[in-house]
């Protein structure tokens, strides 16, 4: 009895600290439990009762389409009248999601991955400010959101989320979600590089209540426009948004009149349930094995490094499992880390764009996937860990994902597309900012980030600069448009890039050539975010190659557009001629990698990209004489290149294929190969490391062993489960010091005291 | 009045005869290897119902009017010239890159999502035949880089070495300076005067479409070209064709713009699509003559779904990029919606949502629905209107083709009754009923994007399939009235009847009219009316080209404004055509907030942006007599006479019966107009078949025009 009552009054004891604790919370930080968590929400005894009520297929699917109507609709509404760039270019995604906050349906164009980030706000918001007396919800009411740490990519995406009620009950949430370009951020145009904490990344917001009664409270908007640089673009797409979702709003309200809140509640909850029961049995049909691959970047956006992103998976009957432990620890200090739900995110775009594209876009779509991530990595990184450009990690676990699955696909008798080697997955674009040429603030990017190229497929060529990994039918824009709006020009605007895609029986899509110069701004300038200036961020499949290596090259101290008016003949419309012929006097031509931070621009100086190539399918000695010979008139192979790469003979002048001469180089190199080969314990014994090569700052794991990851030093190795901080020095300082000890040894040479004794 | 129009379409040339106060329908097979041989038959056909000769007819009629699908199947089938391409350095693979969404263009929603299968389309200018020149304006057409004309000559002479038969030239920011393109025909009219070579075409971008955008200019430039030789020589012929039978006037040519224009004044790409166009034109012209007040058209034929809007009003719903085939240009077309739904759309069993899917895979017309035993072996709605009794087995399309009713059961039952547990008819109810469903959804999406309500709408149908399914998707969308249309076999040819001739003239700029940045207002009236009377006077010496008086001549003033840096431009009509006062400018601005208002949604606008024009666009065009339908309105209730005898009944199953109902069939010819038949009920023709779900009512009127309306209908 007494160790009854003294249970009770622990009990009673747990509950009050419960409450104490609850009731003095500091701050609503993310919420690991909603974070964490990508399945749909449990059914509750309302959704059951309406779905035991409402088992009709037709009028499911009659509300079903409805919905899917309404999406589009407001999708079309978000594109049409969204002011970013990234909105004109499809950068945008509408939703409906559950009264538990689980999407149910998403616009049918736009970009995929907000269909599995969105939710975890509108679960915040439930878990939090439904019942909070100062916060509170009711109908009319919009909140705002951005800080990807409550869900979302990174913070240049905005959403507005909206409740909707049927006769005072909430019934379901609508969104609206825009790719914003600007938030106030240390650089312009929303995802800075340059960001060492999560505070340098410009606004932060976690979800909060900035429309009442369908109006935008102008206090909150003014706040929000005075801490980005382009306050015109804060205001219109605020507005668009708040309309998109009241257009939403509106045709539920039909669906409601129509058919009654049960009805919808009902074909909401068998949607999710039925997506989810489809995609068990679709995983169910593949083989059970596993598969392990990985991807690297070579920077950090700041600084050289070898980051690595490492797969495992595996599928057993109707699970399939993501382990990506191995990968590298969070670089705590740099902006390349994403927040887990980004990495998943991307990685459901592969089965929702490129394995199960016949899929509805919803949240149930991804629900059944599981993952093993270790904390406190580049995957799932720590609340600490700045994130803006998060691109790079998840853009990497999209490969990865992409690369494993397509071994399992391979060998399906029934497939739902075709198999295909990875899409090459780098931004290749210029974010710029300043003063255009009318006299506003501005801070964006170019749509060319659309541009990706298409891996190659097993029975075809991948498509050149096609769409980016996260969308369907997505646009590159048109220059002309642009142009009325920022003052710079891209001199080379869309001009195929030669000998860099990668080769294989089938050939990767290749990307373009870019290069522009300010024009009419003297306060302007451009950054560029990449990996892959030095190592391919793809691979190719089954024998074709990874993608070429693309650097970023400038002229300065040159005003290209006098030239082109005094000496027009100089200008070269590519980069090669450019840097090997060097045509401008006086000039400085420099190449980088691809992770520029902002950079002010004079005026006529040229800063130079290419996008890169889709992976290669099969071996290139594989590939069709006459596909080589296409690839060269089109001028995307040089025909020296040609012979070298794919042993084809022909004659230069009439490009006719010498078919016999063909097969006897083909043969040779198979023969040469053959005398290449060596036994597996040999070629093990010989190209095998025991660990990273010692001038190459690694992070990750190393060869098979996950039971450690190194940290930048072979000296430097962590617990792949709790690897603590990782820290770059500011590569400024870096530099300062390497200039400093040079300049100590100078001294020490020539007796020259320092100049300030005190140091 | 006297006069022909005429719709060649790909299988028929349909011939819409006005001989005074009467009209008269005909039609023949197109002969595609000389379009006029069709046309004469149809008009022989049309001549011997009136007593006369072709040449009675030819000399008499005010016009002679062509709507074709010439160009359209010719894009289809790929048939065209080699087509060079010179463009500004640096945008070499504009074209081949399509905007990188090309892929896509003119695919189901699938065919855009699947990217691992995504293929672009056979290019019109191959990549090769593309050359860039070194030449740069900026986008207020300032010299960036002087034109190279050593390269130009260049570049010229290795597309003719490579076999160009048409050379288009698109140079960036050309709409707003088109010196350089226009230099360019110049030299290579120099280096390949026609004595020598005889002329290659050349079609200069900034000729063919007037607006900003330098893929959308090229590829309409491109498809112009592509069709230019085939349209040139097939409308040649029917020209001499005319002129050989006594006809003196000049020919016209349905744009798709919604206007005509004399042959010689016609670009080809403004013929893509204007049959269909036509065909909302003759609904635009029923919605006056019948007082329909705004109305959606629908035309369902055996593989898609036409979709257009003609509201009250005059407000035009033009698409200023549509996508032709599988080409997005820049053109102001007639807006159309084409949905992959017709009577050759395939069933399948939705495993996910354990239902039926209708569509977007079609059986066309080879191997064709499984019941025309051509080895279709796929359920289609044709098979599933067959199971539920709607279709006369021996009588579809006139007896042309015989229907096998086993063939679809057998089809529906293998593809979906095991799955779904159901019966055939089942089965069969719950293709029909998906079918409707996609079709409302596609009008409703339409309608209510654009900030209409369908509810407020009256439904034209026309179309092989358009009259059975009509009701059903009528009833999802409340719609009470829908108006089969008369002389419906041929009423394209009755569009291209009642167009006037019209020419269209725009030009791109940057006009800020509320600039939010300095906070002024324009004030520089004198550009705006320079630019107003510029393309005023194009248009009108076009028309003085062909022959209109002067006095004739009208014009109309659209502008295409956006808020701040908005994608969308609404168009707004401007009835003061010059800019005086700053009154006149916030008139422009009132009206573009209301319409953009009603577009999408009051409130949602945002002057605070800024507010910008776009585009300028005159329509100058001249107005001809048109016809008259007669007695087309549903006569009073009170009026309506009773049906005949039926001619048959057949068990028919309808949503919403458990049972099969004996439903009474009548034959259309037996049908004097101001009958009503009270459904359920089937009147069958030859060309289609109309059926009356329970709850609506069959009311005839004349000129074989018919009214459903529901029990809900004022009338």
């Amino acid at each position: 009895m007494n160790d009854k009552l003294s249970a009770e009054a622990v009990l009673e004891d747990q509950e009050l600290v419960a409450k104490f604790l609850q009731d003095t919370t500091l701050f609503l930080g993310p919420d690991p439990d909603i974070m964490r968590h990508h399945d749909i929400m449990p059914c509750t005894d309302y959704e059951a009762e309406c779905v035991a009520k409402h088992g009709d297929p037709h009028q499911m699917a009659s509300i079903r389409d409805r919905m899917q109507s309404a999406c589009d609709e407001s999708y079309e509404m978000l594109e049409q009248m969204g002011a970013a760039p990234g909105a004109k270019w499809g950068d945008v995604i509408t939703g409906i999601y559950s009264a538990s906050g689980d999407l149910t349906i998403g616009s049918a164009g736009g970009v995929l991955i907000f269909s599995v980030l969105v939710h975890h706000p509108i679960k915040f918001i439930i878990k939090n400010w439904i019942h909070e007396p100062t916060v509170g919800l009711k109908e009319g009411d919009g909140f705002i959101h951005n800080d990807s740490r409550y869900g979302n990519v990174h913070n240049t995406d905005q959403s507005m989320i909206m409740p909707i009620y049927h006769e005072g009950k909430l019934v379901c949430w609508v969104a609206s979600t825009v790719h914003e370009g600007e938030n106030g951020a240390i650089e312009p145009g929303g995802m800075p590089s340059m960001a060492e904490t999560p505070f340098d990344e410009g606004l932060k917001m976690s979800p909060f209540k900035v429309v009442e009664n369908y109006e935008i409270k102008k206090d909150l908007l003014t706040f929000l426009q005075n801490s980005v640089r382009e306050p015109k673009l804060q205001y219109e797409d605020m507005k668009v948004k708040l309309f998109a979702c009241m257009r939403l709003e509106k045709r539920i309200k039909e669906i409601l009149a129509l058919d009654g809140p049960d009805a919808l509640t009902a074909c909401m909850r068998s949607t999710n349930d039925n997506v989810k029961a489809e995609v068990r049995r679709r995983i169910a049909e593949w083989p059970d094995m596993t598969v392990r691959t990985y991807c690297t970047m070579d920077s950090t956006l700041r600084e050289n490094a070898l980051i690595k992103l490492n797969c495992t998976l595996t599928k057993k009957g109707d699970r399939l499992i993501f382990d990506l432990t191995g990968s590298s620890p969070e670089i705590t200090n740099r902006a390349i880390n994403t927040a887990l739900p980004g990495a998943k995110g991307m990685i459901a775009q592969v089965f929702l764009n490129h394995i199960w594209p016949d899929l509805p876009r919803g949240q149930a779509a991804f629900a059944p996937i599981e993952f093993i991530t270790p904390p406190c990595s580049i995957v799932d990184g720590s609340v600490n860990a700045p994130n803006s450009q998060s691109l790079m990690s998840i853009f990497l676990s999209f490969t990865v994902a992409q690369h494993a699955t397509a071994k399992f696909l391979y060998s399906l008798p029934k497939k739902y597309t075709r198999v295909l080697a990875p899409w090459y997955n780098m931004i290749s674009t210029y974010i710029w900012g300043g003063m255009n040429q009318h006299g506003e603030m501005l801070g964006n990017l170019c749509a060319d980030l659309n541009g990706m190229g298409g891996g190659a497929r097993m029975d075809m060529d991948g498509e050149h600069a096609m769409a980016p990994i996260f969308a369907s039918m997505a646009d590159i824009g048109e220059q002309e448009m642009n142009e009325e709006d920022v003052p710079f020009l891209q001199l080379v605007s869309k001009k195929m890039t030669t000998n860099t895609q990668a080769p294989g029986k089938y050939r990767g899509g290749m990307g373009y050539t870019q290069i522009v110069a300010t024009k009419d701004s003297d306060q302007w300038g451009f950054m560029t975010t990449c990996v892959g200036s030095k190592a391919p961020p793809i691979q190719g499949l089954f024998g074709g190659y990874a993608c070429g290596a693309y650097p970023l090259c400038k002229v300065e101290d040159v005003d290209v557009y006098d030239v082109m008016l005094t000496e027009p003949e100089r200008f070269k419309h590519s980069i090669v001629e450019t840097m090997n012929e060097q045509p401008y006097e006086n000039a400085k031509y420099s190449s980088h990698h691809m992770g520029m931070g902002f950079s002010l621009s004079k005026r006529g100086e040229l800063y130079m990209i290419s996008q890169g190539s889709g992976g290669g399918y099969g071996d290139v000695l594989e590939r069709d004489p006459a596909l080589v010979i296409k690839d060269i008139e089109e001028r995307l192979l040089t025909p020296d290149w040609a012979r070298k790469l794919y042993k084809v003979a022909f004659d230069d002048e009439t490009l006719i294929v010498d078919e016999e001469a063909t097969a006897k180089l083909r043969a040779d190199y198979r023969e040469q190969r053959k005398k290449q080969g060596v036994p597996y314990a040999e070629f093990v014994k010989k190209h095998v490391q025991s660990e990273p090569p010692k001038d190459i700052p690694f992070y990750g794991s190393w060869n098979s062993d996950l039971s450690v990851v190194y940290a930048g030093s072979n000296d430097d190795k962590r617990d792949p489960q709790d690897p603590g901080p990782v820290y770059f020095t500011n590569p400024k300082d870096v530099e300062i010091a390497a200039l400093e000890s040079e300049l100590e040894a100078i001294r020490k040479k020539t007796g020259i005291l320092p100049r300030d004794n005190r140091k | 009045m006297k006069r022909i129009s005429v719709d060649i379409g790909g299988t028929f040339t349909d011939c819409f005869l006005v001989w005074d106060n009467k009209y008269i329908e005909t039609k023949a097979l197109t002969t595609h290897q000389n379009l006029a041989l069709g046309f004469n038959e149809a008009v022989e056909k049309a001549y011997q119902q009136l007593d006369l000769t072709m040449e009675d007819i030819l000399s008499e009629v005010d016009s002679v009017r062509y709507a074709t699908t010439l160009g359209t199947n010719a894009l289809i089938e790929h048939k065209g010239p080699r087509i060079g391409m010179l463009v500004t350095a640096g945008f070499d693979s504009t074209v081949p890159l399509s905007r990188g969404r090309g892929y896509g263009e003119g695919l189901d929603k699938l065919g855009m999502a699947n990217l691992p299968d995504a293929r672009r389309p056979d290019p019109l200018v191959l990549p090769h035949m593309i050359e860039g020149v070194r030449e740069r304006l900026d986008f207020e057409g300032k010299i960036v880089l002087p034109l190279d004309e050593k390269d130009v000559r260049e570049k010229i002479r290795m597309l003719v070495d490579k076999g160009a038969q048409v050379i288009v030239i698109c140079f960036v920011n050309s709409v707003v300076n088109p010196m350089n393109e226009k230099r360019v025909e110049e030299i290579l009219l120099e280096e390949y005067p026609s004595h020598l070579l005889g002329a290659i075409p050349v079609i200069l971008s900034h000729r063919v479409a007037g607006r900003k955008g330098e893929y959308v200019r090229a590829s309409s430039a491109i498809v112009d070209g592509f069709l230019h030789s085939t349209m040139y020589y097939a409308m040649t012929q029917l020209e001499q064709n005319l002129r050989a039978h006594s006809y003196e006037k000049p020919m016209l040519v349905i744009h798709n713009s919604g206007g005509m224009a004399q042959l010689n004044s016609t670009d080809a790409l403004q013929t893509i699509h204007s049959g269909p166009v036509s065909g909302i034109s003759a609904t635009e012209h029923l919605a006056k003559e019948a007082e329909l007040g705004n109305v959606v058209s629908t035309d369902m034929g055996g593989t898609s779904y036409d979709i257009g809007i003609v509201v009250e009003g005059g407000i035009k719903h033009y698409d200023f990029n549509p996508v032709i085939d599988r080409w997005l240009v820049s053109v102001p077309m007639v807006h159309l919606v084409t949905l992959g739904a017709g009577g050759g759309s395939i069933a399948s069993y939705d495993r996910m949502y354990e239902t039926v899917a209708v569509g977007p895979r079609s059986a066309g017309s080879d191997p064709g629905p499984a019941c025309y035993d051509r080895g279709g072996m796929h359920p289609t709605v044709t098979d599933a209107d067959l199971v539920l009794g709607y279709l006369d087995a021996d009588n579809y399309a006139g007896g042309d083709i015989p229907l096998n009713p086993k063939r679809s059961t057998f089809a529906i039952e293998e593809t979906l009754c095991d799955e779904l547990d159901v019966e055939v008819v089942e089965a069969a109810m719950m293709i029909k009923e998906k079918v409707d469903a996609n079709m409302a959804n596609g009008v409703n999406t339409e309608l209510r994007s654009r900030g209409y309500d369908p509810e407020n709408f009256t439904m034209v149908t026309y179309g092989g399939n358009g009259p059975l399914h009509c009701c059903g998707i009528a009833s999802r969308l409340k719609i009470n009235k829908i108006l089969a249309t008369p002389m419906s076999s041929v009423f394209s040819a009755v569009g291209a009847g009642n167009m006037h001739q019209m020419h269209i003239h725009e030009t791109s700029l940057f006009l800020v009219l509320y600039d939010s940045t300095s906070r002024k207002v324009f004030d520089n009236y004198e550009r705006f009316n320079d630019v107003v009377a510029d393309l005023s006077s194009r248009g009108k010496a076009d028309l003085l080209r062909q022959g209109i008086k002067a006095d004739d001549i009208l014009h109309s003033l659209e502008l295409d404004m956006r808020y701040g840096n908005q994608l969308v431009q609404t168009t707004v009509v401007i009835s003061k055509h010059t800019l005086d006062s700053a009154l006149d400018v916030l008139n422009i601005l009132d009206l573009f907030s209301t319409d953009y208002g009603k577009r999408f949604g009051e409130g949602s606008q945002a002057p605070e942006a800024g507010i910008r024009i776009n585009t300028i666009r005159v329509a100058s065009y001249v107005e001809h007599e048109t016809v008259h339908f007669k007695h087309i309105k549903p006569v009073a209730e009170d009026q309506r006479i009773q049906p005949p005898k039926p001619s048959s009944t057949r068990e028919c199953y309808f949503v919403g019966e458990d049972k099969a109902v004996e439903t009474p069939v009548w034959n259309k010819q037996d049908i004097p107009p101001g009958t009503e038949i009270v459904g359920p009920g089937i009147v069958a023709s030859d060309v289609t078949t109309y059926l009356i779900e329970k709850g609506w009512k069959y009311v005839s009127a004349e000129q074989g025009a018919v009214w459903f309306l529901r029990d809900e209908a004022k009338n």
